[in-house]
């Protein structure tokens, strides 16, 4: 018994090629995920993110590798894949003409959710979701952050076990995206495994583990933490009201082994040794700028592992 | 089974809560009905006459009545010479012209053939061909009033005329009023037009607003889903076939011949056919308004090379065969011989069954680009 609890997994996946035609889309995959887990997939537009949620779903089929999704097969066990997943595409895909439990009670048809359970699910869902002042209202007319929300719920209707949620806070206020991760994490703790994909780095820090995409690829994966540690060098980051002009100061050093990437209002410089950091720091004051030693983010990682990448393809 | 009858609850709960489709639906047929139905009129009616009687005799004079007592001719402009009368017909003062040479009762009473010029203004084809046939027919019946008289003096005779007296009617539609002949046609139009149409695009806008994808991974399978999108509006293109029929029954009055029942089964067979196209559009399409033109390029063609308009047997042979592969000439036979003729289930099977091939060849390819669309 325990060694079954010990095997279980909720997504397997291993060695997955994807090509359309020239682009190779999925250069070989390889993921693990366990049950009651977000696992993020982190990575630019045109990474190869959707792609990999689509063959999950069995809506497209992998050139080489193989799927194991809750112990089934997509490409060959289509339909019990599907009664037990979620998809959200990265789209916004609710009838805008229907109302918010029109929508809902649809795929609850669809799903063939017996009465019993919609009676059951929906108050709660619709309470979590804080969409029950909505109910009547069209999906058409929602905010951004609430169109999400339902479009989640509508996923979860009928109690999937897995959640393939493909970029679902695209676009999203960050008010709704704080609150919509909040919701995911209370699904998680509750026990369903969630997939999800995202091109903004805050959120990768909310994921329990994550990779790294890059040209259908990945670079990195592991829990956050483990992610940052691979990072391997040192980073500060610099505060100034003229922000553009110590970044040319900087560049002006012209050492090698330093990085300097804007992050908003602020400068983040990635070095490796002493030496390196008295001649920034020299810099810095000569601009009147603020300094700090700080921890490496996913986004600083992510960053300096391309750059990495980058300079082996030179 | 269930969640075709939810996807078809879904689509009538989208199509009544679109105000244009409501209109769509409820609107344009009438407003084809009535369009069609009165403003399309190839009847013959007051085509002006001008006579140029040179003869000046009783029989001339009893041919030139014959030809103003008939229901179709009006009196045109008088002229003085035959040249009057080409003048006539150039300038558009007249639309057919008779000349009666002054030999004609002198070839009659002598037993020699009699000649008469006949001109016909060519512009509007359809009317002068008609007109110049009527005006034959005109010119024959007092020729054979002529042979008649004659034979009535010989008593020998006189007995077996009355076998052999001939007269024209015209069958299915006495008066030959063009309305009898569109209205049915227009019928099939509305039945095609809500079916294909309205398919085509309500497939093409689940996928521009991306809920295609979304139905894809719940359970239902791509049949379901055909059969949820086809479902609905079969069931309005029934409704709109009841409704037309009624229209024409009741409003312009145009007698329903054959069996309700054929008309539900053949609507049946062609609903295969136009629904599929609908599907087929769809999965060509990335817009609704690429979906709409499709349909629409295919329409037009169809509608053009049905006989709506114009008589098949008039097109040129290469077009005649093409004909073949439209299903909208084979139920606009099939409807037109119900109303009209009171054709029977055999009488339709020419009709019927290259149609019901090419619903299979048709809805056949839609499910199999659909799968492949989809997936």
């Amino acid at each position: 018994m325990i060694a079954e609890v010990e095997t279980k997994r909720a997504l397997t996946i291993r060695n997955l090629h994807k090509s359309f035609g020239e682009v190779q889309a999925l250069r070989g995959v390889d993921i693990q995920t366990k049950p009651g887990e977000i696992f993020g997939i982190i990575g630019p537009d045109g990474a190869g993110k959707t792609t990999l949620m689509r063959i999950l779903c069995g809506l497209m089929v992998p050139d080489v590798g193989d799927v194991d999704l809750l112990g089934f097969d997509p490409v060959t066990q289509t339909h019990e894949v599907r009664e037990r997943i979620g998809y959200m595409p990265q789209r916004f895909s609710l009838y805008p003409d229907l109302s918010v439990v029109e929508n809902l009670r649809f795929f609850a048809d669809l799903y063939l959710v017996s009465k019993e359970d919609v009676a059951q699910n929906e108050p709660r869902l619709m309470d979590f979701s804080r969409l029950q002042s909505f109910r009547k209202r069209k999906a058409g007319a929602l905010s951004g952050g609430m169109k999400q929300k339902l479009a989640l719920i509508c996923t979860l209707i009928h109690t999937p076990e897995l959640l393939i949620l493909d970029e679902p806070t695209f676009g999203v206020d960050p008010v709704s995206r704080q609150e919509f991760w909040t919701i995911l994490r209370d699904l998680a703790n509750d026990g369903l495994s969630i997939i999800v994909t995202t091109a903004y780095m805050d959120e990768a820090q909310l994921c329990d583990r994550l990779a790294l995409m890059h040209h259908g690829k990945l670079i990195t994966q592991g829990t956050p933490d483990e992610v940052t540690r691979a990072f391997g060098k040192r980073l500060l980051e610099v505060r100034s009201p003229d922000i553009l002009r110590v970044r040319r100061g900087l560049d002006a050093l012209h050492l090698p082994g330093i990085n300097v990437h804007r992050f908003g209002a602020r400068l983040h410089v990635v070095y490796e040794n002493d030496e390196q950091e008295e001649a920034i720091r020299l810099t810095c004051h000569g601009y009147g700028a603020e300094l700090e030693e700080i921890a490496p983010s996913v986004e600083d990682t992510f960053v300096a592992l391309l750059q990495d990448q980058g300079e082996e393809a030179v | 089974m269930k969640a075709i009858f939810y996807l078809v609850q879904k689509e009538f709960r989208q199509i009544f809560r679109d105000h244009m489709m409501v209109r769509i639906i409820f609107l344009l047929p009438l407003l084809q009905l009535f369009i069609f139905g009165y403003a399309v009129n190839n009847d013959l009616k007051d085509v002006r006459i001008s006579i140029l009687d040179q003869d000046n005799s009783v029989e001339s004079r009893h041919l030139a009545d014959a030809f103003l007592n008939s229901s179709l001719f009006i009196p045109g402009p008088a002229a003085h010479s035959p040249a009057d009368l080409d003048d006539l017909i150039y300038k558009g003062k007249t639309d057919i012209t008779l000349w009666i040479p002054n030999d004609y009762s002198s070839s009659l009473s002598v037993g020699q053939e009699a000649q008469v010029g006949i001109a016909v203004d060519g512009k509007n084809s359809n009317l002068g061909g008609r007109a110049g046939g009527y005006a034959m027919a005109i010119i024959r019946q007092e020729g054979q009033r002529l042979r008649d008289a004659r034979m009535l003096d010989n008593p020998l005779l006189r007995a077996k005329m009355k076998e052999i007296k001939t007269a024209t009617r015209f069958f299915y539609n006495p008066e030959l009023v063009s309305r009898t002949y569109m209205v049915p046609g227009i019928v099939v139009l509305v039945v095609t037009i809500i079916s294909g149409l309205l398919t085509g695009m309500a497939v093409v806008r689940e996928n521009e607003i991306g809920t295609l994808e979304q139905l894809m991974v719940t359970p239902i399978t791509s049949l379901q889903l055909i059969a949820g999108k086809t479902i609905p509006f079969m069931i309005l293109a029934f409704f709109e076939l009841a409704f037309a029929t009624v229209v024409a029954v009741l409003w312009f009055k145009i007698p329903i011949a054959g069996s309700l029942w054929l008309l539900t089964g053949s609507s049946l067979v062609y609903l295969v056919v136009t629904l599929g196209s609908g599907i087929l559009a769809s999965t060509v399409s990335r817009t609704q308004q690429q979906a709409m033109f499709t349909v629409w390029f295919f329409l037009v063609f169809g509608i053009l090379m049905s006989g709506f308009f114009y008589p098949i047997e008039n097109m040129p042979m290469a077009m005649q065969w093409l004909t073949y592969l439209n299903p909208l000439r084979y139920f606009l036979s099939i409807v037109r011989g119900l109303f009209l003729k009171g054709i029977t289930l055999s009488d339709s099977l020419p009709d019927l069954i290259p149609m019901a091939l090419l619903g299979i060849i048709i809805f056949g390819a839609a499910i199999l680009r659909f799968r492949k669309t989809v997936a």
